[in-house]
């Protein structure tokens, strides 16, 4: 196969500004950040009270976070597909093959990702920073808050990481998006279907921008956490 | 005339297979210091904790100041007339003058003002010069200092330290002892629990002990 001369027409069309091209990767940042942006605050909070609260069921709820964690991102999809389908208990809403049915998608597959990593990012926190709020006189939510900034660079690993999973992600994206071109057109099912139609130069482009995505995340988090002195 | 702060009845404790505190009655006066003694494991930091509201009794009752102090659900309000200084003091990983704020930020102390009392106490510390230093970048000493700079500044009525001198070096012990002397007096009681020779004879010093399960002065 010739690799070459697609490459090379690949980095054309990102450098020429491309607006189909572009439009593409709009979309895949613009559902992932307000996916990420909408359930990381819930996430980080189910992550803290499954670390810190004791009640029944909790070792349960764990197995179950770690289960999602490996469940397939096309079952998210159909599940969420039949729940929006215009038979669906949901499909008066009528967000089948929108942006915000991708939305949803992506927040519930970046949920357990989001909760694992801050379970165990405040797992590993030391038990004196809640204990010292609190013995300085912060009330419960305060303690709790000052612990999540205490593991500040844990809880960014935690919303990289789900950056990194709903970014890369296709079948939910076919499943409830439909790859509709200007619409839902995302990054990875952009890549699936110029590839299939033998087009690969935008596939290598996009490609190039998901490696870039992802090194750039994972360069941001550890100069990140040099920064935070670790100890 | 002799003001309770704190009054504790029948305090008990258990832990699986051990019964650790057995019905503590202790009563401190206001503006006193007291040291608490024991065998190590016999129950003074868990005896601290309960009074701090960190760690629930499994029975008996507590007054502070002649309030009636729910064991089962500790007030908020306590929290910020009490400071419990831990044996090795987490320092949060901001900066010096951010955890002395800190306490002072629970309780609503307004910005300017905040930053005088910030100043002060660094001052009185002596750890000014180390006020760029990552706090996690500081020796045992030098961290005990800003946590007792940290626990002056809040003006609580009771100060609860936990072997403050433990595991320090001798300059460090020293520095210590001398800024604890200091908090000593006024209206502030101070409970320590300690071996520490120098603070169990510091003048003034009323002298409690810890031993099967119960409090008795010495």
């Amino acid at each position: 196969m010739e690799l070459l001369e697609p490459t090379r027409e690949a980095f054309r069309l990102l450098f020429s500004g491309d607006p189909s091209l572009w439009r593409i990767i709009f979309t895949s940042l613009n559902c992932s950040l307000i996916a990420l942006l909408l359930i990381a605050p819930l996430s980080v909070a189910l992550g803290f009270i499954i670390a810190k609260v004791e009640f029944p069921g909790r070792r349960a709820l764990v197995v179950l976070v770690q289960a999602l964690l490996s469940f397939p991102t096309v079952v998210v999809g159909l599940v969420i597909y039949m729940l929006l389908s215009r038979q669906g208990p949901l499909g008066f809403l009528k967000l089948l093959f929108t942006p915000e049915a991708m939305i949803i998608g992506y927040m519930v597959i970046a949920l357990p990702v989001l909760v694992v990593f801050t379970l165990s990012a405040v797992q590993g926190a030391d038990p004196r920073v809640y204990e010292t709020g609190r013995s300085l006189g912060a009330n419960r939510w305060r303690a709790a808050l000052t612990t999540l900034f205490e593991v500040r660079f844990g809880v960014m690993a935690a919303i990289f990481n789900g950056f990194g999973r709903v970014v890369s992600e296709v079948g939910c994206s076919i499943m409830v998006g439909g790859n509709i071109a200007g619409l839902t057109r995302n990054i990875p099912t952009a890549i699936a279907l110029e590839t299939s139609k033998g087009e690969f130069a935008q596939g290598i482009a996009l490609g190039f921008v998901l490696i870039v995505l992802a090194l750039g995340v994972n360069i941001a988090l550890s100069i990140l956490q040099g920064e935070g002195g670790m100890e | 005339m002799t003001v309770l702060v704190l009054e504790l009845k029948s305090i008990t404790k258990n832990f699986p297979q051990r019964e650790l505190l057995r019905g503590v009655d202790l009563a401190l006066n206001s503006g006193n210091s007291y040291v608490l003694t024991g065998d190590n494991g016999c129950g003074k930091t868990t005896l601290m904790r309960i009074i701090a509201g960190l760690e629930p009794a499994d029975g008996g009752a507590m007054r502070f100041e002649g309030m009636e102090v729910d064991l089962d659900r500790y007030p908020e309000a306590l929290r910020q007339r009490m400071t419990y200084v831990h044996q090795q003091p987490y320092l949060f990983h901001t900066s010096i003058a951010h955890n002395i704020a800190y306490g002072l930020k629970t309780r609503g102390v307004r910005r300017q003002q905040r930053e005088k009392l910030i100043a002060d106490a660094i001052a009185w510390a002596g750890v000014a010069h180390l006020r760029d230093v990552a706090p996690h970048k500081l020796s045992g000493g030098e961290r005990q200092r800003v946590a007792l700079a940290r626990a002056k500044v809040l003006n609580s009525h009771l100060l609860l330290f936990d072997e403050p001198t433990a595991n320090l070096d001798s300059e460090a012990r020293r520095h210590a002892i001398d800024l604890i002397d200091e908090l000593r007096g006024g209206d502030v009681t101070v409970l320590i629990a300690c071996h520490d020779r120098e603070i169990i004879d510091m003048p003034g010093m009323k002298r409690l002990r810890l031993a099967s399960g119960r409090v008795s002065a010495v």
